[in-house]
């Protein structure tokens, strides 16, 4: 969808060297995927950006977007093109909400009454209803507000690309988060490619399909999060991701992709030999016990029923330490074995329904193997 | 003391009545310091120059106005931007020349009469104009340019949307300061024998008349009032309510 070849900026300064923001830039961003350019500030990430709208002017390389070589267009058509969300948002505090998300639309001539109703249908998308705010001015909403009027002003004249300069920089963390997150709705909805500039890994790690990460000018990496945070191509990327860079890791994989590749579990009414017997020929130490609609209900372990010959697998139970859910991350299970000091928990669906084991063990030989996977080139 | 104030803030009808009184007493006192008579005598002359007045305050306003728009919005034009500093230094170091001084230059470049003084109140209008149209557009944040930039709008565009819009509040202000420039000066203008109610007010020096000094200076007084009072309307009804602290709740 967008493909930047050898893309180069010199800035020059009188007197000295020419500064190089962008050096030899060559990338490929997908459609519908989402592209976060990553680095620590001068880095050239913005200037990267900023050169496929044409905001700044490139020294040499090309740019295409689906297939166009952006030379053979005009700014003003390009950018009319593409949508662009700012980190101060910038939206014109002498019009309404209404006619500051309508102006790509009015700017090309279209149908007013049409891109009026698209607005309210966008401003449904991030949970601010159309019938206070449109009419409003930019001075009488809250900086979170703005910013998602400045993004659903970007969408307004429904453009296939969406740049965004650090769009959620300026808003605080626990509105940054919900924001986030109502982008990646909206967006898996609208399926736009979206180029993103950020200086937080863990904004990147959450947003992106990709990341690419800039050192002064030049892209050392792009990839897939899960590949640079276990895969670094060098030291450089290697710190910027952090030490903590396994941890960062269990946000990117769902509980559904770890948990146990089969599923131990016993009624009430069961026999100890039989879940004995379930429990030998799985190489586990546990069984969870399940209701008659399949909810976990509690647990067994092989050492308590060692050597017990009778009864029932209900006279052994314990209760279980808490559940997961199968979409949760891993993250949040890690979290939850912590509160409930356990090693494992089972994993429920959306009607509690029990559908399998979760361990720490599983979790961390999940993390261990893609290093290995690749061979071990980073020391 | 504090009583009879607390007395007035509470009961509208009692300041009203002072207020009535004071009229009655002002009446009473133009009556017997013969000024009314004064004014009855030289009521043909009063709306005369009352007119003139009028008439070369509004059209030189005007002109100036539009002018001063004019060449703060040029000032502002990135093609310009290079001398616009010079420019600005300019109308700052004209600005803090006196008025007296400014219409006594213009004399001797044009002559006296009706011309002149026309010429000398544009002078004394258009500086504030220029100097907030100038400033206003230039103070309209970069970011929000290039939020206009960046969705697609030509310089024109950002222009026209974007940088008068937001720069108007600050352009209307110099715009009425403009106007109270004008409205002061122009009694200044009988001097180089333009019509206006400096007649009323210099003959009463000269001739140590109070009564013609008062009904000329009340006379401007009033006209600076009223022409703020309107261009204060104006000010609310014109400047986009986003951008008018006038019109924030």
């Amino acid at each position: 969808m967008i493909r930047l070849e050898n893309l180069t900026k010199h800035f020059e300064v009188p007197g000295k060297e020419p500064i190089i923001a962008a050096n030899n830039v060559c990338m490929e961003v997908g459609k519908g995927e989402i592209c976060i350019f990553l680095g620590p500030s001068g880095c050239g990430k913005t200037t990267a950006l900023k050169m496929i709208n044409k905001l700044i002017p490139k020294t040499s390389g090309k740019i295409y977007i689906d297939g166009k070589d952006t030379d053979d267009l005009d700014p003003i058509t390009l950018r009319r093109e593409i949508g662009y969300v700012i980190q101060q948002i910038g939206l014109f505090p002498n019009m309404t909400i209404e006619d500051n998300i309508c102006v790509v639309p009015d700017l090309l001539k279209m149908d007013k009454k049409k891109s009026r109703e698209k607005a309210r249908e966008l401003m449904d998308m991030v949970n601010l209803d159309p019938n206070i705010f449109l009419k409003r001015y930019p001075r009488e909403l809250s900086g979170g507000q703005q910013q998602r009027i400045g993004v659903i002003r970007a969408l307004a004249a429904d453009p296939p690309v969406l740049l965004m300069d650090e769009p959620f920089g300026a808003i605080d963390p626990i509105n940054r988060a919900v924001i986030q997150d109502e982008f990646l709705k909206m967006n898996a909805k609208l399926g736009k490619t979206v180029l993103f500039v950020s200086h937080d890994i863990n904004e990147a790690i959450k947003m992106g399909d990709k990341i690419a990460i800039f050192r002064d000018g030049i892209l050392e990496q792009c990839d897939t999060p899960d590949e640079i945070l276990s895969n670094p191509a060098n030291s450089f990327i290697k710190d910027f991701v952090g030490t903590d860079r396994a941890l960062k890791r269990l946000k990117l994989i769902k509980v559904s992709e770890a948990v146990m590749p089969f599923r131990v579990a016993v009624k009430a009414d069961d026999s100890l030999d039989k879940a004995a017997e379930k429990m030998r020929s799985r190489d586990v130490h546990l069984a969870v016990m399940v209701g008659p609609q399949g909810r976990a209900r509690g647990y067994i372990t092989k050492d308590e029923i060692k050597g017990e010959e009778d009864g029932m697998v209900g006279e052994y139970i314990n209760p279980i330490p808490g559940t997961i859910h199968e979409n949760d991350n891993l993250h949040d299970a890690v979290s939850q074995m912590y509160v409930h000091a356990c090693d494992w928990l089972p994993v429920v669906d959306d009607d509690g329904t029990y559908k399998g084991l979760i361990t720490q063990h599983i979790i961390a030989s999940l993390l261990g193997e893609t290093p290995r996977k690749r061979g071990d080139k980073i020391s | 003391m504090n009583y009879v104030i607390e007395l007035i803030k509470q009961s509208k009808a009692l300041s009203f009545y002072i207020l009535l009184t004071l009229v009655f007493l002002f009446g009473v006192f133009s009556e017997s310091s013969g000024l009314i008579k004064e004014f009855i005598d030289t009521f043909d002359d009063w709306i005369y120059l009352l007119r003139q007045n009028m008439f070369i305050v509004f059209t030189s306003g005007i002109t100036a106005t539009f002018l001063g728009i004019g060449s703060g919005i040029l000032m502002s034009r990135p093609w310009f931007k290079r001398y616009s500093n010079i420019f600005a230094q300019g109308f700052n170091i004209l600005s803090a020349v006196p008025t007296l001084a400014i219409l006594a230059i213009i004399m001797t470049l044009t002559g006296i009469g009706f011309k002149s003084a026309f010429i000398g109140l544009v002078t004394v209008t258009i500086l504030p104009v220029v100097r907030n149209t100038y400033q206003g557009i230039s103070e309209v944040p970069d970011h929000m340019i290039e939020a206009a930039r960046g969705q697609g709008m030509t310089d024109k565009q950002i222009l026209w949307k974007v940088q008068i819009p937001n720069a108007l509040y600050v352009i209307s202000a110099g715009v009425r300061t403009g106007f109270a420039l004008n409205v002061g000066t122009s009694p200044l203008i009988t001097l180089i024998a333009a019509d206006s109610l400096g007649e009323y007010i210099f003959t009463g020096i000269q001739l140590n008349e109070f009564n013609s000094l008062l009904i000329g200076s009340l006379s401007v007084a009033v006209m600076a009032i009223l022409t703020d009072f309107i261009l204060i309307k104006l000010q609310y009804l014109l400047v986009p309510k986003g951008v008018n602290p006038l019109r924030f709740t």
